[in-house]
């Protein structure tokens, strides 16, 4: 087992301007996030908007720093490294957005858009970028031809597999994928899943999936970390978090997730109200104004992100729902 | 009688020999019925609804044998009298909630606008009728939220906002396109709910759109298959979900991860939707259709009775009884 990166108590805190002559406020969008990541792995990390799961990409990206905490990728310390340290690392990282309609430049071919990654991290000659080029398009199933066209002649699938192909130039150790498949059709995003697991399986790279579909989720992932207001909330092995969640929320979500095999026997957990306030979150545990088992405990005592069985839970009474 | 029935309709986009977006789409609903439209992006799904709310701008063209709604004949209907059903017993909710209500006014007035328009309800009756709305589709503290702009509200509560006005006229027929697809997932289950709970209340006919066939089957008592413009196959929603007639169906169930757990790759159909240039001969199908034959990439099938449900297809899957 070789360990590719590890996040300490990741955090990442945005001041945000609330008025002119006012004290700035401040959001904490990533509050103390901590994970390792094997070789050929795959860790989900599943919440709803605002939970904190894009600051995550963006940290681990090396997009933005952390606040604090550490980031080790490679077994080197993202901190107190300098530029060429960082622009090697950034070379392992690599990303796949959201929107294969803006993460594309529209003005560039798609060949040089692929191209571009080598150019700037290697002495590969032009001929020999080319033939790297057309070797990825060949994998994630683009035509030669395809090599002249501009993004705005390829269907959102298509596109996919182009930022795909960018992010995988380099054969990076990491790719962190931002909700890749949510602007997609359903049955393309059965053909751009299995491309993902395709390449995986043959380069080996860790994947760090984002994504608020839990039934996606379910089908890529190895292990879930289930995030809530910018802190984790659960986090384990896919099997064991599914077949039983630990933590209120995550059963919530399991519970609201429509499934196409409805089973009207089970009991549908019911969360009242909204995400709170970012910039004014509730005190103690974050959900315990949605939670339909909180006590004044929760209301005032900061759960502590504690392992239990095989997993990771922030709730003070994960144990109430260990299934015998 | 049905409360909507639609025959043929064609919906075109330029000139008569356009390639049709939405290609002879029959369809009848009941009163209190609550029916769903599948399809990937472009299948004609929304299309057909705007095209029976009048919302289908030049250069769209619409034709059809008859669209009849409650009564009245939807495609001879002047501008006056359509804008007396539309918004009153034919409402809309819109897929996203932040463009549907206008940033520039409150969410009270919004909804009394509407009253004003269609109920002649003005000044304290309007807005206490606007406040019952309010609390009819759950918002908290309706009271103050009368006199907030759209952008003070989140995407579920602007959704329910959205919800409200289109109830507001008691509609016998609601349409929601695609109505939780901008929101989180325990956010999409309240609305779902909302929505259900109004239909049930007020026997009120649901007709949603989406792509999602898990809200589907959660929901829905009846499901219209869209591919390509054309209605592929139209059934019952247990029944096709466990054994859907067209092979379209089947790919689209398949597609979903959830139905393939444990397997590393899910099943998918080759190819793309055919575009403008390349509409098959045949069945529109055929091209990435496992089961195609000569006939399908020659002939154009209907959508005729089978075993469970109408399907568009020459050899329909599961026919055989069990």
């Amino acid at each position: 087992m070789s360990v590719v990166l590890t996040a300490r108590e990741l955090t990442r805190h945005y001041e945000v301007p609330t008025g002119l002559f006012k004290p700035h406020a401040l959001v904490r969008a990533l509050n103390g996030v901590s994970f390792q990541l094997e070789a050929g792995k795959t860790l989900a990390v599943v919440g709803e908007s605002g939970c904190g799961k894009s600051t995550l990409a963006r940290a681990l990206t090396l997009i933005e720093q952390p606040t604090s905490g550490s980031l080790q990728i490679g077994g080197r310390e993202v901190a107190g490294a300098n530029k060429a340290e960082r622009k090697a690392m950034r070379r392992d990282v690599q990303m796949v957005f959201q929107s294969p309609y803006a993460s594309l430049n529209p003005r560039q071919k798609v060949g040089d858009q692929l191209a571009e990654p080598l150019l700037i991290n290697t002495d590969l000659s032009r001929e020999q970028r080319r033939e790297k080029v057309q070797a990825m398009m060949h994998q994630v199933g683009l035509r030669p031809e395809h090599y002249q066209r501009y993004p705005h002649m390829f269907s959102g699938g298509q596109r996919q597999r182009i930022a795909l192909a960018r992010a995988m130039m380099l054969q990076p150790k990491v790719l962190v994928a931002d909700e890749p498949t949510s602007a997609l059709d359903v049955s393309i995003q059965a053909q751009v899943l299995n491309l993902f697991m395709d390449l995986q399986q043959q380069y080996r790279t860790a994947y760090v999936f984002i994504s608020h579909n839990l039934a996606v989720v379910r089908h890529v992932a190895d292990d879930v970390l289930v995030m809530y207001l910018g802190r984790p909330a659960e986090m384990g092995p896919k099997e064991d978090l599914y077949a039983n969640p630990l933590h209120p929320y995550t059963q919530a979500l399991l519970s609201a997730t429509p499934t196409i095999k409805p089973d009207p026997a089970k009991p549908r957990i019911k969360i009242a109200g909204e995400l709170p306030n970012p910039l004014n979150p509730p005190p103690g545990c974050a959900f315990h104004k949605r939670c339909p088992y909180a006590t004044d405990r929760c209301a005032t005592e900061v759960p502590a992100f504690r392992p239990v069985g095989t997993r990771q839970v922030a709730c003070h009474y994960a144990e109430r729902f260990v299934a015998a | 009688m049905a409360l909507l029935d639609i025959n043929n309709l064609s919906v075109r986009f330029g000139d008569k020999n356009a390639v049709p977006v939405v290609d002879g789409l029959s369809l009848t609903v009941e009163r209190g019925e609550v029916l769903a439209i599948v399809g990937e992006s472009g299948s004609g799904k929304s299309v057909t609804m705007m095209a029976l709310m009048g919302l289908v701008d030049a250069p769209g063209i619409i034709t059809a044998d008859s669209m009849q709604f409650d009564g009245n004949d939807m495609l001879r209907l002047g501008r006056r009298q359509r804008r007396k059903v539309v918004g009153k017993d034919l409402a809309m909710v819109f897929q996203d909630p932040m463009t549907a209500l206008n940033p520039s006014y409150t969410v009270g007035f919004q909804i009394e606008e509407v009253l004003r328009a269609h109920l002649g309800l003005t000044g304290k009756a309007a807005r206490q009728r606007a406040l019952e709305l309010l609390r009819k589709v759950e918002i908290p503290a309706p009271e103050s939220r009368l006199d907030a702009y759209p952008h003070q509200l989140s995407g579920g509560m602007s959704q329910r906002v959205a919800i409200a006005m289109a109830i507001a006229g008691e509609p016998k027929l609601l349409i929601a396109d695609e109505p939780t697809t901008a929101l989180d997932v325990t956010i999409q289950a309240q609305i779902m709910e909302l929505l259900l709970s109004l239909q049930k209340e007020q026997n009120m006919t649901l007709i949603l759109i989406t792509h999602d066939l898990a809200v589907v089957a959660e929901t829905a008592r009846r499901v219209c298959v869209m591919y390509a413009g054309q209605a592929v196959e139209l059934g019952q929603v247990p029944q096709l979900f466990d054994e859907p007639a067209h092979p379209y169906s089947e790919a689209l169930l398949a597609a979903i991860p959830e139905h393939s757990q444990g397997a590393a790759r899910l099943a998918t159909l080759p190819g793309m939707v055919p575009g403008r240039y390349d509409r098959p001969h045949g069945c529109l199908l055929s091209p990435r259709c496992p089961y195609a034959q000569a006939n399908c990439r020659e002939q154009r099938p209907a959508l005729d009775p089978k075993r469970q449900s109408l399907a568009r297809c020459f050899y329909p899957l599961n026919q055989e009884v069990a």
